[in-house]
């Protein structure tokens, strides 16, 4: 019935191949122009700046400096992560840390610099998805081009027979390829595809016919949304950081707080966000455990951390209870609260040279060393009298003797608890006005009580030398930090992310194509000769030419009978 | 839940017994290199003498294919085996092909294929021993990225008949895990309360899989710069064209190609990697994107990506250009396991070194 020609053997003479798949390198709506000078001689500056702006080029380079912009910011410390560190490197690079500060090196996100390059982009980003987009639109509604005339040039073609005369059989085509989906243009009147104008009619004088087909619009469709969810995403996390906050307080065990400014330890409102925009809860610390693994290789290494609070919703509302952990946030009022970090608090008692307690709480110590818990603290007693008095501690959950006679942890875990204690008398200088730390100590108009730290267990009591007073070290309590933020960007930016990923798979998956077909009439005016010749313009995971060979084998097996089933 | 020490132990050989499978693949492709391919040339030779006579006389001999839905869409490359830079198209049933190959091919592939099975047993027995996704940590994740590795080049290498690439990826991931194994081997254990969460298993899975088809592209990539160079070199009289070497390794367009629907390949499951990573970290601290150095230059890495597409699509920077763009890529995925992940201090707390 049909014959298929391997077209090489057919036209032996046609060009080497070059496919032009994968990135579009025949892709003419691809807004490819050259860049470099001015093509029109009157072309406004403006307008030339925005070609340059909107080039493949431009967007090209941007993305790199985007690339090696973002490197700083993971080397040198930034104040939005570790503020503590960015102060450490300003004491260890004295002449190097104001420069790095005054180019944005310890804020690179935040920076004008980094701005600059984000926002160029996302204008190159409008700049070129905006018209593709509507050129889209316009090709969605005009048919493919005519055929070209020597089919057996293409990349793909294959030749077959059909018993039909030349108009019939292009029409069969039109409604395979039609079954298909395929977009449709012919100079064969068909009924239900759309022919050419009436002015291309005097083609059939010279006794060809043809059909152009095309289909794969969706593959510009999934990069445009791609590009555009991208732009979704940066709107949404500007949105986020100028009406979100973040809120950290720490709470030692039996402590609680309502989510108030004043209440809280540290606030960082976005641009746009205030104090009354916190939403209305309160959270009690009832207990925290942390477990940590006893024995083999892996001893000291923390198995799970679990903080049990107590939390009441909208002031007045009824009070629940949950156990909040490492990913495992709570979600109260819109807002979501973390368990950040975890510690131990001391519990002391001070009692001043006339006796009285001027000092009874948990103070919470921070980790020096994680793997330990060794922590350090300082316990400040401005209250007492005469003289001020002031500790710097360092506390051990499991006391050991390190070399030397100095005091180290051998376990995480609270299991030998001990505090090592240096007392100061003198003046805390708290009255100077200047905010102290409560994690740290002035020590300038200070003396020490004795030489030597003094190393207590729970239940113990230090009696100062000179009738200064003396301090207890009742027991531990344990603290956890929380983090509370609020982000109405992040939802939103979520799904932009769920469209662009969606984007990208469609034009990955997608291929433009254009399949089309020339009909001569055989020799003997019995039947025609059929050209089909198939065009990926982008065919990116590739898999075009076995679609070309099925198209062909089932253009080419179309049998008068069996057209409307192939139609269908 | 503590560590199932037989199946650790059990994972632990099979490990060893890949590193050594793999081992031999490599001997095996580099055989074929060595004594295997002159005779296939010479048959490729001969055979295109066969299709230019084939032209001359009609496709007579191609319509019998047609029928069964094989229509040689694209000349001679579906009538007959191609010349040996060729890669070879698929419509030629996969047995022939191997069979076709020769001996040295044939162990090459069964050892690939056995090495590979060897890699995943190890890899799922982890698991369970864990009783977790098993790329909890640094040597974890390396041995699971260089399986993802092998099966992605197993399927390449069957789908396109592209023995003469077996050397160079297998010998890559040879190298990579046999580092894995002396350097960075940690002991099955548990994971800290940080990454006992279900997005492990799905963030660290992407990062995983596209890491390993990465590599892969990697690998092309660096080939396909090394075989342009001494082509260049060669066409222009000042080097050698040395013992055939060039012609067994596909040509630098089909090189291209194949680096290409590699990178497309990963490049989706890396950005779900990366949405994943986020929606992992604002359920554990608080914030879905906070610059951490290791999310940093996850970023990096996906930017240079994105840059190799587009240079794809910019004139003047198709080619080696767009090549270089993809191993910076590469590059930056690797400084980011190998240096960021292990000495800058952040939030990960993933190295499980030290
Ligand atoms: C935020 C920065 C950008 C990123 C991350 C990005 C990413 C990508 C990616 C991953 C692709 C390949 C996906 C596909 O082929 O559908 C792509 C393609 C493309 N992008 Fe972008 N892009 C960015 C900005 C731009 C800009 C500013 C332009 C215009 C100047 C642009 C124009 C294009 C074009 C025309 C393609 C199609 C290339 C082809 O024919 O294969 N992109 N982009």
């Amino acid at each position: 019935m049909t014959d298929v020609h391997a077209p090489a053997s057919v036209n032996p003479g046609a060009p080497p191949q070059t496919p032009p798949e994968g990135g579009g390198s025949a892709t003419p709506d691809s807004p490819r122009r050259p860049s470099g000078v001015p093509q029109q001689k009157n072309l406004p500056l403006w307008r030339w700046a925005w070609r340059q702006i909107t080039s493949m080029r431009t967007a090209l380079v941007l993305l790199f400096l985007l690339a090696l912009g973002a490197i700083p910011g993971s080397i040198i410390p930034q104040t939005g992560n570790d503020p503590a560190q960015v102060q450490q490197y300003f004491i260890s690079h004295p002449a190097l840390a104001p420069w790095l500060s005054r180019f944005g090196l310890f804020d690179v996100y935040g920076s004008p610099w980094f701005a600059a390059i984000y926002l160029l982009l996302f204008i190159s980003l409008v700049g070129c998805v905006v018209p593709r987009t509507f050129r889209l639109v316009g090709q969605s509604r005009t048919p493919p081009p005519k055929a070209p005339r020597f089919l057996g040039r293409l990349p793909h073609s294959a030749t077959y027979v059909s018993p039909l005369p030349p108009q019939e059989a292009v029409a069969a085509a039109a409604s395979v390829l039609g079954g298909h989906h395929f977009r449709l243009r012919t100079n064969v009147s068909t009924g239900t595809t759309p022919s050419s104008p009436p002015g291309k009619k005097a083609d059939a004088g010279d006794k060809t016919f043809w059909l152009s087909a095309e289909k794969g619009y969706l593959r510009e469709a999934g990069n445009l949304l791609f590009h555009l969810s991208l732009l979704g995403i940066l709107i949404c996390v500007a949105v986020g950081g100028l009406f979100g906050y973040k809120a950290d307080k720490l709470l030692v065990e039996g402590q609680s707080y309502a989510d108030t400014p004043s209440a809280l330890d540290d606030f960082y409102p976005g641009r746009l966000a205030t104090g009354s925009d916190l939403a209305p809860f309160d959270i009690t610390l009832n207990n925290f455990t942390a477990t940590y693994i006893t024995s083999g290789q892996n001893a000291g290494q923390p198995a799970a951390y679990n903080a049990n609070v107590t939390y009441t919703a909208t002031s007045g509302g009824a009070a629940k209870t949950d156990d909040l952990q490492v990913n495992h946030p709570l979600n109260v009022d819109g807002v979501k609260v973390y368990l950040i970090g975890h510690g131990f608090a001391p519990v002391f008692s001070v009692t001043d040279a006339q006796g009285k307690v001027v000092y009874d709480q948990a103070t919470p110590f921070i980790p020096a060393d994680t793997s330990t818990m060794l922590s350090d603290g300082v316990v400040k007693a401005p209250n007492a009298a005469p003289e001020q008095l002031g500790f710097m501690g360092v506390f051990v959950p499991t006391a050991v003797e390190g070399s030397g006679g100095t005091l180290n942890s051998a376990f995480p875990a609270a299991e030998n608890p001990a505090v090592s204690l240096i007392g100061y008398s003198g003046n805390l200088g708290m009255d100077s006005g200047l905010p102290q730390s409560v994690y740290q100590m002035d020590t300038t108009a200070m003396t020490k009580v004795a030489a030597q730290p003094h190393l207590m267990f729970p239940g113990q009591t230090w009696k100062l030398p000179n009738g200064l007073g003396s301090i207890t070290f009742v027991g531990y309590k344990q603290w956890v930090s929380l983090t509370a933020t609020y982000d109405p960007g992040q939802g939103p930016a979520l799904a932009f992310a769920a469209l662009a990923l969606l984007g990208i798979l469609v034009s990955f998956v997608v291929r433009r194509r254009r399949v089309f077909v020339r009909a001569v009439a055989a020799d003997g005016n019995r039947g025609s000769i059929l050209t089909v010749g198939g065009l990926a313009r982008t065919d990116a995971s590739g898999g075009f030419e076995e679609e070309f060979a099925r198209l062909a084998a089932e253009l080419a097996g179309t049998e008068p009978t069996n057209q409307s089933e192939t139609g269908a | 839940m503590g560590v199932n020490e037989t199946l650790a132990n059990v994972s632990s050989d099979f490990m060893i017994a890949a590193l050594l499978i793999y081992s031999l693949a490599v001997l095996a492709f580099a055989g074929d290199f060595a004594f295997g391919r002159p005779r296939r040339a010479a048959v490729a030779v001969k055979q295109q003498t066969r299709i230019a006579e084939l032209a001359s006389v009609g496709a007579g001999p191609a319509a019998g294919s047609a029928v069964s839905g094989g229509v040689p869409a694209d000349g001679p490359r579906t009538t007959a085996p191609p010349p040996a830079n060729v890669l070879p198209s698929r419509q030629a049933s996969l047995s022939r092909a191997i069979n076709d190959a020769g001996n040295w091919v044939r162990v090459a592939v069964a050892l690939s294929v056995l090495g590979v099975t060897s890699h995943l047993i190890a890899v799922v027995t982890r698991g369970f021993a864990v009783h977790r996704a098993p790329w909890g940590n640094m040597y974890e994740f390396v041995t699971a990225l260089t399986c993802v590795a092998g099966i992605f080049f197993v399927y390449v290498m069957l789908r396109y008949r592209a023995w003469s690439l077996g050397v160079f990826v297998m010998g890559a991931i040879v190298i990579t895990l046999g580092l894995a194994e002396t350097v960075i081997y940690t002991a099955a254990g548990p994971v800290v309360p940080a990454l006992q969460s279900y997005w492990l298993s799905i963030h660290v899975t992407a990062m995983t899989l596209s890491t390993g088809i990465f590599f892969i592209a990697f690998v092309l990539g660096i080939l396909y710069l090394t075989t342009d160079v001494y082509r260049a070199r060669v066409a222009a009289g000042k080097a050698e064209p040395g013992n055939g070497l060039l012609e067994r390794i596909p040509s630098a367009a089909q090189l291209d190609k194949l680096t290409y629907r590699t990178i497309i390949f990963g490049f989706p499951v890396w950005t779900f990697g990366v949405i994943a990573g986020a929606i992992w970290a604002d359920e554990a601290w608080g914030h879905y994107w906070s610059w951490d150095p290791v999310e940093t230059w996850a970023f990096i890495t996906w930017v240079l990506y994105a840059a190799y597409l587009h240079a794809r699509a910019t004139g003047g920077w198709r080619g080696r250009r767009a090549h270089y763009i993809q191993i910076i890529g590469f590059a930056s995925l690797a400084f980011n396991i190998l240096v960021v992940q292990v000495f800058i201090t952040g939030m990960h707390s993933y190295a499980g070194l030290g």
